[in-house]
């Protein structure tokens, strides 16, 4: 229950808050936010020992994000599939803690934005240079990172009976 | 046993590869049409998305002001180039000029989160006589055009967008005639929309006007875009890069005006 809260909450916000920042290349917000991604990140440890279930989520909120916000079908599915892996991986080798969560984060949101420049360069849709790839990674760190570590802190927060965190 | 299984971790991993391609292929094939399913799902999107960004976007009065000011504003831009469309519509024998299209006022539902892309979600679609490739100005010129349209809204691509399959034909009035360009994306760093293909033997100065040509048979001629602002040539100093300001604030636009083509 705590995990759809947090999605539906980041998702919602996600979509809010890209139509009052600045959104095109070379005005963007060092506080782009990305927070679909970012709830994939803060609600993996809420999954205990329902993996399955975690990606079956991330792909339909994938799904959900193509639809809303990117007309893009199967794009970000697939993505935030790929993207849950990489988290299952890391949270492998890293513990839950409030600096390896902004750890994290980082890694997640470089991964998405290379593979998704990649595919973007394979298909030859958008000429794509490493400056500007680097532009929107840079800029898309620091509201994300804000608000997973603030999440994390909530979660931890909350009493044990609210959350099933099995890491470690 | 265990070569069966690994024979079939192969078969599944190569099934897996493949899928992904024909998702991808789907999916970024940007010019795709929405298909009924897609479109259905999508409306029930755009519906909900409505509801929850109503609070965000509910400011009646500026609503109803724009709304009338972008197509009148934009017609009185035009009216002093009526004479010479005319004029030129016999000489170049065009048939999409302003006159001959209808507005349709649109809210911007969204803004796509698919930053290379540059689009953006309008709330009118199939059902208010929206169809692909309609030209979509404000009152500050051009904006871009319809990509796609589901029944109830429609994806507008902006023509700061780098996608290689988007130019449009554009006038540079100098002096004593027009000369014609190709407009060709935007540059980050400068800000300013970038214009090329201009023969570099024109005489092109800091201020001259730039307008949709209507050659392209996309956009009808005498749309306003910006003024000159820079002037390079290629780097094989064969053509003239021009570099044209608009005064179209892109990050700030709620409603658009749509031309639909009279019957």
């Amino acid at each position: 229950m705590l995990s759809l809260i947090i999605i539906v909450i980041f998702f919602l916000l996600d979509g809010i808050l890209t139509n009052f920042l600045g959104y095109l290349p070379g005005d963007l917000t060092y506080f782009t936010p990305l927070l679909t991604l970012t709830s994939l990140i803060v609600i993996y440890p809420l999954y205990r020992k329902k993996e399955k279930q975690y990606f079956i989520t991330c792909f339909i909120l994938g799904l959900l994000y193509d639809l809303f916000y990117t007309n893009l079908l199967f794009f970000n599915a697939l993505l935030f599939l790929l993207c849950g892996l990489l988290i299952k991986f890391i949270y492998k080798y890293i513990d839950y803690s409030f600096i390896k969560i902004i750890l994290i984060t980082i890694l997640v949101i470089s991964f998405y934005e290379i593979v998704t420049a990649v595919i973007i360069l394979i298909f030859n849709l958008v000429p794509i240079t490493i400056s500007r790839l680097f532009y929107k990674i840079s800029h898309s760190l620091i509201l994300n990172v804000l608000l997973s570590s603030i999440t994390y802190l909530i979660i931890k927060a909350l009493p044990k009976k609210y959350k099933k965190i099995n890491i470690n | 046993m265990y070569k069966k299984r690994k024979v079939n971790k192969k078969i599944f991993i190569v099934v897996t590869i493949v899928v992904i391609i024909i998702l991808l292929s789907f999916s970024l094939v940007l010019n795709r049409k929405y298909s009924k399913v897609e479109s259905f799902f999508k409306d029930i999107a755009i519906t909900t998305e409505k509801i929850i960004m109503y609070p965000f976007t509910y400011i009646k009065e500026t609503k109803e002001v724009n709304q009338n000011e972008s197509y009148l504003i934009q017609k009185n831009v035009n009216s002093s180039l009526e004479k010479e469309i005319a004029e030129l519509k016999k000489v170049l024998d065009l048939n999409r000029t302003l006159t001959e299209y209808s507005p349709i006022n649109a809210t911007i539902l969204s803004r796509n989160k698919s930053y290379w892309f540059n689009t953006i979600t309008l709330d009118k679609g199939k059902k208010d006589g929206i169809k692909e490739n309609m030209a979509v100005i404000t009152k500050d010129g051009l904006l871009g055009k319809i990509s796609k349209v589901s029944n109830n809204s429609s994806e507008l691509k902006l023509i700061t967008s780098d996608d290689i399959n988007f130019k449009v034909s554009v006038a540079v009035k100098t002096n004593d005639k027009d000369n014609y360009a190709i407009l060709n994306g935007y540059d980050k760093k400068k800000g300013l929309i970038r214009l090329e293909s201009l023969d570099k033997e024109v005489e092109v100065k800091v201020g001259d006007t730039v307008l949709t040509s209507g050659l392209g048979e996309l956009f009808p001629a005498g749309i306003y875009i910006g003024t000159v602002e820079e002037i390079t040539t290629d780097k094989y100093n064969l053509s003239k890069i021009l570099y044209v300001k608009t005064t179209q604030d892109f990050n700030n636009i709620h409603y658009v005006t749509i031309l639909k083509e009279k019957k």
